[in-house]
C-alpha cells in the first residue's frame, strides 16, 4: 500500500473523528502525528509565520475530497472565513484501504484527538512553531529552558509578549513533548 | 516595467549592473549582489537546465536555472515592494518591522530569492528522487543543498562584502528564510514570496517555460497580480500571511489557472514525464551507489560537481544504462493507459485490473500528485473592505476546481501492442 494511500487515509479518520475542523487544525494535527508521534507520514514540513507547513496536506486533502472521502466547507464569520472539513460519501471505502495502517497508529491518531482536538487554529499555530523550534534545538543538541525557547519563538512571532509564549510553552510543555528542554 | 534596484534605501551608492532578461526586460543588481553570482557555485545553473529533457517535446525548452534564478529575485522584489506598499501598517504592528527593518527585509528577500534554487542537481527536479537521506530517514530536497552551499561555499561572498554590514545579517539568515527555519526569526514571514501559492518563484516560471516552450498556457497578467498583493490580517488570531487584494483576484486566478494548463500541457505531458524516467534511470547507473551525495561537508563539494554536462558526458560515453540508450536514441517509453485527471475510486478499481493484466510489461507508473509541480488546493486569502475572503467566492472556476490526481502506466515501445490488449481485456472491450 502506497504512503499516499496511508495519507488520505488519515486525513479522512482525522476528518471523521475531529468534529470538523478546518485546515490549519488538520495541517497541525498531521504536523503533531509525523514529529511528535513518530507516524511515517512522509511529509516534508517547513517553518512559515503561521508554523510548520507542507503544501502537500493540503494535496492530499484536495485528492480526499476529489475521490469523496471527505467533505470541505467554507464558513464564513465577521471578518473572515475558515473551512469545515468532515467524513465524505466514500470515508469508510478509504478507513478499508487504510485499515492497516490506521489500525497501527491507532493509538497515535487517538492520542492527537484527545490533546489538540479542542484547540483552536491559532493555539495550534502558536504550539506548533513551539515544537518546531524546539525539534530544530534538539537537533542541534542545545539544551533549552523554557524562557530560551519562548525567546525564539519570539523572534518569529513578535505580536506575542514573551508572557504569553512562556505561559504557553508551559502548557505544551506539561504534554510532555518538548525535546530540548530537560 | 517595474525596476526595483532604486528602492533600496540602505544603499545609496553602490555601482549597478544589469542583465537583459526576455521576461522582464531589465534586471537590475548592486555589485554586492554581482559578486554572488559571480561565485563558481551560481555560475553552475549556467549548466542546469529548466526543465530538463522537456527540448524532446517542446525544442525551445533549453533555458536554465540562472535565468530562472535572476527573474525571481527580481519579481520577489517587485512582491516586497509591493506588500510593503500596499500593508505597511499591519506589517509594522504584526511583526514590528521599522525602516530600517524594511530595508534590510527588502534585500535578505532578494537573496534568498536569488539563491533559492542554487541546490539544484543535474537536469532540475527530474533527478532529486536520488538525493540521499538524513540520518531521521527523511529525504532531502534542493532546498536543503541550496542553504547548504549558502552557509558555506557562498558565506564569504555574502558576508566580507562591505555592503553586508549596512545590513547586518548573516549567511544562516539567507539559509534560515530558504529552508524554513526558525533561525530565519522575523523574516519568517517573508518566506511565503520564497516559497507559497503566490510565490515569485510560480510566477516566474510560469512565464518563463511559456516564452521558451513558445506556449501561451503559462500566461497571465504578472503586474496586475504584483500591485494587488499584500499581508492579510490573521482570522480569530492567527498570524497573517500574504494574500491579494480584491481588485486582482482575476490576476491570481488567471495564476490558477495558468499553473494548470502547464501542469497538463508541459509538466505532467505523457512524454515528458517518460524522459523524466529514462533520466533518473540513467543518473542510477552514472552516480556512485546510485545516490548524489549528501549536503555536507566534503559530500556537498562532490556534489557541486554535478551539473548537465558532466551528466552528458557520461551519457555519451554510453554508461546511462538502458535508459541513456533510450534518451539517446529517442526510444523513450510509451503510455500505455492513463486515469482521468480527476480520478475517482472507479479509476482505481480500473487501474488495479489493468496492472494485473499488463504485469511485468508494466515499465513505469508515474503519479500527478507526486510531481513536483502538481496542482493541489488553491487558497488564495482575498481582502476586501476589511473582510477576508477565499478566491472560490469570486471565481466559480476555482470553487469547482479538483486536484489532479491522475495517473500514467508505461510501457516498452515493442510491448505497445500487446499492452493495449491487455487494458481492452482489463476493462472487458476485447
Amino acid at each position: 500500500m502506497s504512503t499516499d494511500v496511508n495519507r488520505l487515509a488519515v486525513i479522512t479518520w482525522l476528518a471523521g473523528n475531529c468534529g470538523g475542523r478546518g485546515r490549519t487544525a488538520l495541517m497541525k494535527f498531521c504536523y503533531f502525528l509525523q514529529v511528535v508521534r513518530g507516524v511515517p507520514l512522509g511529509y516534508r514540513f517547513t517553518l512559515y509565520s503561521y508554523g510548520p507547513f507542507d503544501s502537500d496536506v493540503l494535496s492530499d486533502l484536495g485528492s480526499a475530497e476529489a475521490m469523496g472521502c471527505v467533505t470541505s466547507t467554507v464558513v464564513y464569520f465577521s471578518g473572515g472565513y475558515g473551512y469545515r472539513i468532515e467524513a465524505g460519501e466514500f470515508a469508510e471505502k478509504m478507513q478499508e484501504i487504510g485499515r492497516d495502517f490506521i489500525g497501527a497508529y491507532a493509538d497515535d491518531l487517538r492520542w492527537v484527538v484527545d490533546h489538540f482536538g479542542s484547540w483552536d487554529a491559532s493555539d495550534l499555530e502558536l504550539a506548533s512553531t513551539l515544537v518546531y523550534a524546539d525539534r530544530e534545538a534538539y537537533r542541534d543538541e542545545a539544551e533549552l529552558t523554557v524562557q530560551k525557547l519562548s525567546q525564539r519563538v519570539r523572534e518569529l512571532k513578535p505580536r506575542f509578549s514573551i508572557g504569553q509564549i512562556e505561559g504557553f510553552a508551559e502548557r505544551v510543555r506539561s504534554l510532555g513533548i518538548l525535546q530540548s528542554i530537560r | 516595467m517595474q525596476d526595483c534596484f532604486e528602492l533600496d534605501p540602505l544603499v545609496a551608492s553602490t555601482r549597478q549592473y544589469e542583465f537583459r532578461c526576455p521576461i522582464h526586460g531589465f534586471i537590475h543588481l548592486n555589485d554586492w549582489e554581482m559578486g554572488i553570482i559571480s561565485e563558481r557555485a551560481f555560475q553552475r545553473l549556467r549548466r542546469i537546465r529548466q526543465l530538463a529533457w522537456t527540448d524532446y517535446i517542446y525544442p525551445g525548452g533549453m533555458h536554465t536555472r540562472f535565468e530562472h534564478s535572476l527573474g525571481v529575485m527580481h519579481v520577489a522584489t517587485l512582491l516586497y515592494d509591493s506588500i510593503v506598499r500596499n500593508s505597511r501598517e499591519l506589517l509594522e504592528s504584526e511583526m514590528k518591522y521599522d525602516e530600517i527593518g524594511f530595508g534590510r527585509y527588502r534585500k535578505l528577500v532578494r537573496l534568498a530569492a536569488l539563491l533559492h534554487d542554487v541546490g539544484h542537481g543535474p537536469f532540475s527536479h527530474a533527478g532529486e528522487d536520488l538525493l540521499p537521506v538524513n540520518e531521521r530517514n527523511e529525504q532531502y530536497a534542493h532546498e536543503h543543498y541550496s542553504a547548504a552551499i549558502v552557509r558555506t561555499l557562498l558565506k564569504s561572498a555574502i558576508e566580507d562584502h562591505p555592503d553586508c554590514n549596512n545590513y547586518g545579517f548573516t549567511a544562516e539568515d539567507v539559509a534560515a528564510l530558504i529552508e524554513g527555519t526558525a533561525g530565519a526569526k522575523q523574516g519568517i514571514f517573508w518566506r511565503d514570496i520564497i516559497s507559497s501559492q503566490i510565490d515569485a518563484d510560480r510566477m516566474d516560471y510560469l512565464l518563463r517555460d511559456s516564452h521558451h516552450l513558445g506556449v501561451a498556457y503559462g500566461k497571465f497578467d504578472l503586474h496586475r497580480l504584483v500591485s494587488s498583493v499584500r499581508a492579510i490580517p490573521g482570522i480569530r488570531g492567527a498570524s497573517a500571511r500574504l494574500g491579494i487584494s480584491e481588485g486582482g483576484f482575476h490576476a491570481a486566478e488567471a495564476l490558477v489557472l495558468a499553473r494548470y494548463f502547464m501542469f497538463t500541457q508541459v509538466y505532467f505531458h505523457k512524454t515528458r514525464v517518460a524522459y523524466d524516467v529514462h533520466l533518473r534511470g540513467a543518473l542510477r547507473e552514472i552516480l556512485p551507489n546510485g545516490k548524489f551525495p549528501k549536503p555536507e561537508g566534503a559530500e556537498l563539494r562532490e556534489f557541486m560537481k554535478w551539473d548537465d554536462w558532466r551528466v552528458l558526458g557520461h551519457l555519451a560515453d554510453g554508461r546511462g544504462g538502458d535508459h541513456g540508450e533510450r534518451l539517446r536514441e529517442r526510444r523513450h517509453f510509451r503510455r500505455i493507459h492513463a486515469t482521468n485527471e480527476a480520478c475517482t475510486a472507479e479509476d482505481l478499481a480500473d487501474l488495479q485490473k489493468i496492472r494485473a493484466e499488463l504485469g511485468s510489461m508494466i515499465a513505469a507508473e508515474e503519479s500527478a500528485s507526486k510531481s513536483w509541480y502538481k496542482t493541489g488546493k488553491t487558497d488564495i486569502s482575498v481582502f476586501s473592505e476589511r473582510e477576508v475572503f477565499p478566491l472560490s467566492r469570486y471565481s466559480s472556476v476555482i470553487a469547482n476546481m479538483k486536484s489532479n490526481g491522475q495517473i500514467l502506466l508505461y510501457v516498452k515501445p515493442e510491448d505497445v501492442a500487446a499492452g493495449s490488449a491487455a487494458v481492452r481485456k482489463a476493462l472487458g472491450k476485447s
